[in-house]
This record gives structure tokens, sequence and C-alpha cells, in this order.
């Protein structure tokens, strides 16, 4: 032990890399995993208050409706924001690095307006008297996009971070993790829409 | 004092705690158009439950780093003060090191064993005699939740997680965690989460107390003490994910040169399978309590029938966690004494593929069987039966393991030791809790014996006699290796044989009283049980009492015990082959694995080497000395 203090070690020593795989990609992975569970678990208690319930209805009903084209229009939104950030990785790669901030700026302000108009929505539905207190539609509504609205938010605090990286001049041709592994997480809240979008507004 | 306030610490973090309650207040001040009077009590409690223990963590100084790093801030270049202990204030701060983390892990979950022991005996105390003794009907409502959520949540899971946090990458041949930060994280979230749990008892109309499952619509019109079992859910469970991860990661890319995947320690092998389960489980459960939480503090109609909600949906979302936590309560014990059987009885473990096979069968098959918990809830009928039969199946995996831990012992030389002796007491009280167990899965039996103390004898038998067991097993095995100082054997024994003993007085007699009728969770009973209540009371408190042979051979032996060597056990497995305790960083050079983890009396073989370390045919032999005496 003491032997080991004295010793003037400059850290630990290198880990031996037993997988190909980037621990941090990894480490992300397994917490979309996680998240996969979560809004799986709302599903589930939308499966329940849709479906199971004896006589359960689903929008519209007694003249409660969602406003499917204006979430249409908000889902173009966030997915092309996937595209913005997609092509922000492809620039760093390449040692665009005005490629890199411009990408990142762009897809902040396209995810932040998705957040926008979504608030906006919930504004107009509880106007309209569709609130979480009101019924169980209400509840699962609400509970699913919300838990997604949640994601989108800390998808940006974390797109935040890295687009003032970007504009520090963090990233390099060959190292640029920290935009690739943030990046999945934010194409995973996209694909999530989707799911969401077609589960509550579609279908 | 500006100054303490400012860097990370206990003074810091009183201070944010501090901050968080008034910011909460503030927030919620404001939400209701600034209005002081419109604050409601609880909500500020309930707001404040969530902020504080961010909070605290943030004091300690637990993001510190990923602050500067996020803010694009040069980040201090490690110094690595984080890293070791050289007095025991360090481990009451923010420390990254996997060995500092796996030592505050244990003592701090069995400190909380000793809190939650506390309430069962006062429960016993209450139910020595038919009739009111000492608690009210609601007061023993709130203790057995309390009891039950704190040793599951607080000692069972994180418990093992300490163990496995000290040992894998010492196992594995890693330096440390994949992710150290994180894993403080970890470790700090739970002192917090148990915390909440506890301060339910000064909640106005008492703890929780719809038990540790918490069934809606009970949870959601009980009084404003279920809200701290709700958010405390959420931390320790936010804690195990963390930590699972932080596992997976660790064992998929840091395990040494060779160290195939079929040449990792069963207990590896083990905490690789419960990760598994805790990162596609966990979530469930807090989603679960996510549900409650609105529904009580928003007015959410989740578990409203007459809104169009639905009161069952709580039960499947819950159990589609809880079984599968079942097993992350069984599956890392079963890691441990597969390395305990093997190395004390001086042989390989039986059928060691077919281990790692039956670990991962039960992953899967344990998330096919949750509604076997749902029997008598009035689901669906059709999904019962389907689920019988996956619940009779994955006893087969089960029963894999049994076998083959008996076949390992078959002709062994048996070292009758304190770890060995908990081995086998784990094997046959396990074997008893896995009968009950099938029987329990029996439709016909089960709606006979559901919410009687049949349960609570299974309950107890996997539980106490399956994973305490196997955490007693792990403690006193690798405890030389966590102290530097070895055990007192006599001590050791003594309180396996006690603990054994009025263990089984205890809870056997429960499967009696279980069949005659006698109900679970309620304070009172017919006259006609009386005497066997008093028997197992009294067993009780013995069994309490032998827990404190346990807590003075630990204290005793970790400040003036016999210095430990670096292999006493003459264990092949890598974190044997460093010195007790090891080294900050674990390996001076990181072990080259040549061999199979557990080839026990096979002339010749070696597990792992250290490059350069010379070793001749003769020092090989003796099973995993090679390094150590090597390092001396
Ligand atoms: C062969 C293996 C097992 C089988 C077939 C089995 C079966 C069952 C069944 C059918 C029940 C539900 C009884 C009821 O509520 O009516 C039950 C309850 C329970 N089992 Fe097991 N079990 C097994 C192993 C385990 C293990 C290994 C653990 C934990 C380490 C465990 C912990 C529990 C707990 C905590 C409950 C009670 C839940 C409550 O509070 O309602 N079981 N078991
Ligand atoms: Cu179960």
């Amino acid at each position: 032990m003491e032997a080991a203090t004295v010793h003037h070690h400059h850290g630990p020593p290198e880990a031996n890399r037993s997988s190909r795989i980037h621990p941090a990609l990894l480490g992300m992975l397994l917490f979309i995993i996680s998240e996969v569970m979560v809004f799986g678990a709302f599903f589930t208690a939308y499966f329940f208050i849709r479906v199971v319930v004896p006589g359960a209805e689903w929008f519209p009903f007694d003249g409660f409706e969602l406003p499917v084209a204006v979430a249409g229009v908000n889902t173009a939104i966030l997915l092309s924001s996937s595209l913005t950030l997609h092509w922000a990785q492809v620039s760093i790669k390449n040692g665009n690095h005005t490629g890199l901030k411009v990408g990142m700026l762009l897809t902040f302000l396209l995810g932040a307006t998705f957040l926008f108009v979504q608030i906006n929505e919930y504004a107009t539905l509880t106007r309209e008297g569709i609130t979480p207190q009101a019924f169980a539609q209400g509840t699962i509504f609400y509970g699913l996009t919300g838990l997604h609205g949640a994601h989108v938010f800390i998808g940006l605090l974390i797109l935040l971070v890295v687009t003032i990286r970007a504009f520090r001049g963090h990233y390099s041709p060959d190292h640029h993790d920290g935009v690739e592994v943030p990046g999945i997480y934010w194409h995973f809240v996209d694909v999530m829409w989707i799911v969401v979008y077609t589960t509550v507004y579609i279908l | 004092m500006i100054a303490h306030l400012r860097a990370p610490g206990w003074y810091r973090a009183a201070f944010y705690i501090a901050l968080a309650l008034g910011l909460s207040w503030l927030l919620l001040w404001s939400a209701n158009g600034f209005s002081a009077s419109d604050v409601s009590g609880i909500g500020w409690v309930q707001v404040s439950l969530i902020s504080a223990p961010l909070f605290f963590l943030g004091g300690l100084g637990a993001f510190d780093y990923w602050i500067y790093w996020a803010s694009g801030r040069p980040t201090r270049p490690e110094d690595h003060s984080a890293h070791g202990a050289t007095s025991w204030k360090d481990y009451l701060r923010i420390n990254t090191d996997h060995k500092v983390i796996g030592i505050q892990y244990v003592v701090t979950s069995f400190f909380f064993m000793f809190i939650g022991g506390l309430m069962a005996m006062l429960m016993r105390a209450e139910l020595a005699a038919p009739g009111r003794q000492f608690v009210d009907p609601s007061a023993y409502n709130g203790l057995f939740s309390v009891h039950a959520s704190i040793l599951i949540f607080l000692f069972i899971i994180p418990v093992f997680a300490g163990l496995a946090n000290y040992v894998i990458p010492l196992m594995i041949g890693a330096p440390d965690m994949a992710f150290p930060r994180l894993n403080a994280v970890s470790f700090w979230l739970l002192p917090a989460a148990g915390t909440i749990m506890m301060l339910s008892f000064f909640a106005p109309g008492g703890s929780f107390a719809s038990g540790w499952t918490a069934y809606a619509p009970l949870s959601t019109t009980a009084p404003d003490g279920q809200v701290f079992f709700t958010i405390g859910v959420q931390f320790a469970g936010a804690s195990s994910i963390a930590t699972a991860l932080n596992f997976l990661v660790t064992i998929i890319t840091m395990r040494a040169p060779g160290m195939s995947f079929f040449r990792m320690p069963l207990l590896v092998w083990a905490n690789f399978s419960t990760s598994l389960l805790v990162v596609i489980a966990t979530p469930f459960v807090a989603a679960s309590q996510f549900f409650v939480l609105l529904d009580r503090a928003l007015g959410f109609n989740f578990f409203d029938a007459a809104q169009g909600g639905d009161v069952l949906m709580y039960q499947h979302v819950f159990w589609f966690y809880s079984h599968p936590a079942v097993y992350i309560m069984m599956l890392p014990g079963f890691g441990i004494i597969s390395e305990v059987l093997a190395v004390k009885s001086r042989k390989p473990v039986f059928g060691y593929r077919m281990m790692a096979f039956s670990l991962l069968a039960i992953v899967i098959l344990g998330f096919t069987v949750w509604a076997h918990h749902m029997f008598v809830s009035g689901m669906q009928s059709w999904i019962r039966v389907p689920m019988m039969v996956t619940t009779a199946i994955i006893a087969v995996p089960t029963g894999i393991k049994i076998f083959s831990w008996l076949a390992t012992m078959w002709r062994g030389v048996l070292k009758l030791d304190t770890p060995m002796l908990f081995a086998l007491g784990f094997l046959t009280m396990f074997v008893l809790g896995g009968i009950s167990g099938v029987m329990l899965s029996m439709l016909p039996f089960v709606i006979h014996v559901s919410d009687t103390y049949f349960i609570v004898a299974h309950i107890h038998y996997v539980l106490f006699g399956g994973s305490l067991f196997t955490i007693y097993a792990g403690v006193y095995y690798w405890f030389p290796k966590m102290t530097g100082r070895m055990y007192n054997e006599k001590l050791g024994k003594l309180h396996f044989w006690t603990t054994f003993f009025f263990f089984n007085v205890t809870f056997a007699p429960m499967h009696l009283i279980g069949v005659q009728g006698m109900p679970r969770r309620v304070a009172d009973y017919s006259e006609q049980f009386a005497n066997w209540n008093m028997a197992i009371s009294i067993a009780s408190f013995f069994l309490g009492l032998s827990t404190l042979i346990f807590l003075y051979n630990m204290v005793a032996s970790w400040r003036g015990g016999k210095r430990a060597t670096g292999n006493p056990w003459n264990a092949l497995t890598l974190e044997w082959q460093v010195s007790s305790p090891p080294p900050v960083f674990n390996f001076d050079r990181i072990p080259t694995v040549v061999g199979g983890p557990y080839e026990y009396g096979v002339p010749g073989a070696v597990h792992g080497v250290f490059e350069g370390v010379e070793t001749t045919a003769e020092e090989r032999q003796p099973a995993g000395a090679v390094a150590s005496t090597a390092k001396e």
C-alpha cells in the first residue's frame, strides 16, 4: 500500500482494450436501452388505457381532437434536426469546422423550435379541455409526449454543451467522440418521437 | 467559511441542501402566481425531495468535473487525490477508486441492514402475542413496508453491487471501472435514497404503509408518507442502473489480454447477467413510481378507474420489474457461491459453461413470469396458465446450478471455514426456498396460500437463507482482500451456526401457520396461532443477536486482525494475485490470462501471469501463488 502511493504514478496504467467498441459509445447504447424501457412502460400504460380498459375510446372522441397536422409539421422539424446533426458530424470528420458549428447551431435551433411548438400545443389543448386531469386519455397523452419532451429538453442541454465546445474548437477530425456519442442520443430522441407520434396521433 | 462553502465537501453539501429547499419553495411560489399562501406544504416537500439529493451530490463535488468539462473550461488534470484511501475520512468524500467505492457501498448497505433488522425486531415484538402490544395497526403497516423497502432497495441490491464493485475490476485485470466518476455518483445516491425512506416516519400520517410493492390505488390515496417511497425508489433505481451500465461496459471493454468471456470467473458472469436485468427491468419500476407520483402530485389519472385509468396496470408494470428483481437479488449471490465452492473444495467448477449459460437463460426467462405474482389479482384469467408453465420452467436453470455446485464439491477436499459454511447453508436453504417457490407457482396451491405467512416463509428462505447467506459468504471471503486483515474464524463459525439455527426456527414454522391460513401484513391474528408466534418471536430475537457477533467480528478484525497475505485462500482468480489490500491502481502491470479461473487440482494450471515475471513449473502448481510471491 505505502509502496504503491509513493510510487510516482501519473495515473492508472492503461486498461487493456478487450473490445473494439468505444466505452463511451457502449455506455450510451446501454443507456438508450434503459430509456427505451422507460418508454416501454409508458406505452404499457397507453396500451391499457386505450385497449384494455372496458369501453376505452381514443382521440377523437366527444369532440376532443388532437392537432395531427400541426404535430406532423413539428415532426418534420425534429426529423430535419437529425439531418443537420448528421451534416455537422460528417463535417468535423472532414475537418470542416464551419460546417460543424453551423450544423450544431441549426440542430439546436430546430430542436428548440420543436419544443416551443409542443408547449404551444399543450396550451391550446388545455384551453380546449384536454388536460391530464380530465380523463385518462389526457393523462397518457401528456405522459408520453411529456416524457418525450423531457428527453428533448435534456438532449438540447447536451447539444448546447457540444455547440459551446464546437465554438471553442475542442473537436478535430481525429477527436470527435464528443460529437458522435451525444449525437446518438439525439437520433434516439428523434426515432422515439416517430413512434410516439404514430401511436398517439395517427393510429 | 466562504472557502469551506466553495470547496467540494460536507459544508458545501449542507449549504446546497438548504439552497435546494429554498429554490424549491421559490419555484412553487412563482408557479402559484407569487402567492405564498398557495404553496402547499406537501408540494414543497415533493419538489425538495427530488432536488435536495441532487444538490447534495453537487455540494459534495460529484459533478464538479463534468461541469468544468461541459462548460468547455479546461478540466483540472486528474491529480488522483480522489484515488485510494489512507484514513477513514477518505471514505466520507467523493472518491473515484472502485475499491473505496466498494467498501463505501458494503458498509452503507450493512448500516441499512441493521436499521431494517431493528424494524423487524419491533414487528416480532408486536406479533409475539395476539392483540395489540406496542404499535397500532397503521404503525405496523409502516414498519413492514419500510423494513422490506430498505432491505430490498438499500441492502440486498446495493451490497451485491458493492462487493462486485470491489472485486470485478480486480478479477478481470482492469485498473478501475470504466466510468469512475459515474461510479461515485451511483454510490452517493444511496445514502440519499435511504435517508428519504427513513424520513417518511416524520411525515404527517406516518410512514408509507402500502408494502414494498406500493400497489395502486393504495399508494395513490395513502397519506403523504407514501411519496418518500415513490421518490426514494427513484434514486435507488437510478443508482442501480448507473452501476449496471458501468459493470457492463467495464466487463466488455476492459478485460485483461487473454481473458475471453469463457475464462471469466463466474462472479463476473453473474454480475454481467444481473446488470443486463437491471438495465432492462429497473426502468419499469422507475416508470411505475412516476405514474404514482404524477397521480398524487398533479392529479393525473393513470390509476383512476372512474376517469378511464387502470389499476391492474400498476401491477403489470411493477412485476415486470420486480420478478426480474428477485433475480437481481439472487444472481450475484450465485456468482459468490461459485467462487467460494470451487476454492474451498479445491476442484474446478463442474460444467462451467452450463453455469454461464444458465445465468443467461434465467435473464431471458425472468422476463416471462411476472404475472405469477398476480394470480389472485383479478387479471385476465388466460394469462394464468402460461405464467404457471414459465414459472415452473425457470426453476430448471436454477436446478442446473444447484447440481453443478453439488458436483463441484463431490469428492473435493472441503475446507469448512466460515465462507464455505455460509455457502453450504445457502445451498440447503435456497433449495427449500426454491421448493416453496415451485409450490407457489402451482395455481391451485397459490390461490390457497396467497397473502398468508407461507409467502413470508418463501420470501425469507430465498432472500435471507438465499441472498443474505451468499452475502455473508462473500463478505468473509473477500474480507482479507478488502481490509488486509484476517477475520476471526471462531467468531465467524459461531456467527454461522447461530444464524443458521435461529433462522430456521424463525422461518420454518411460518410455512405451517401460512398453510393454516394466518394472513401476512396484519398486526393481529387469531388465538390459534399464538404459540407458534411466540416461539417465532423469541427465535427472531436470537437471530437478531447473532448479527451482533458478525458486527463485532468485522469491526474488531478490521482494526486489529492478523495481517492477511496476498492470497490466503490459495485462489487462482486475479484479485488474489496482488497484495491485500491491492495497490492504488490494482496492478502495476496488467496481467495476461492464460487459462480458466477454476483449474484447482489440475497440475501446472495457471489462470493469469504477470508478463516478465519468471515462474518455474513448481511455483505454478500451488494454485495461484505465482504472482503474489513474485510481487513481494
Ligand atoms: C424457483 C424459483 C422461484 C419460484 C418458482 C418462485 C415463485 C414465486 C411465486 C409464485 C410467488 C408469488 C406468490 C404470491 O404472491 O401469491 C413468489 C413470491 C415472491 N418471491 Fe419467489 N419464486 C422463486 C424464487 C425466488 C427468489 C430467488 C427470490 C428472491 C431472491 C424470490 C422472491 C420472492 C418475493 C420477494 C416474493 C413476494 C413478493 C410479494 O411481496 O408479494 N423468489 N415467488
Ligand atoms: Cu416472481
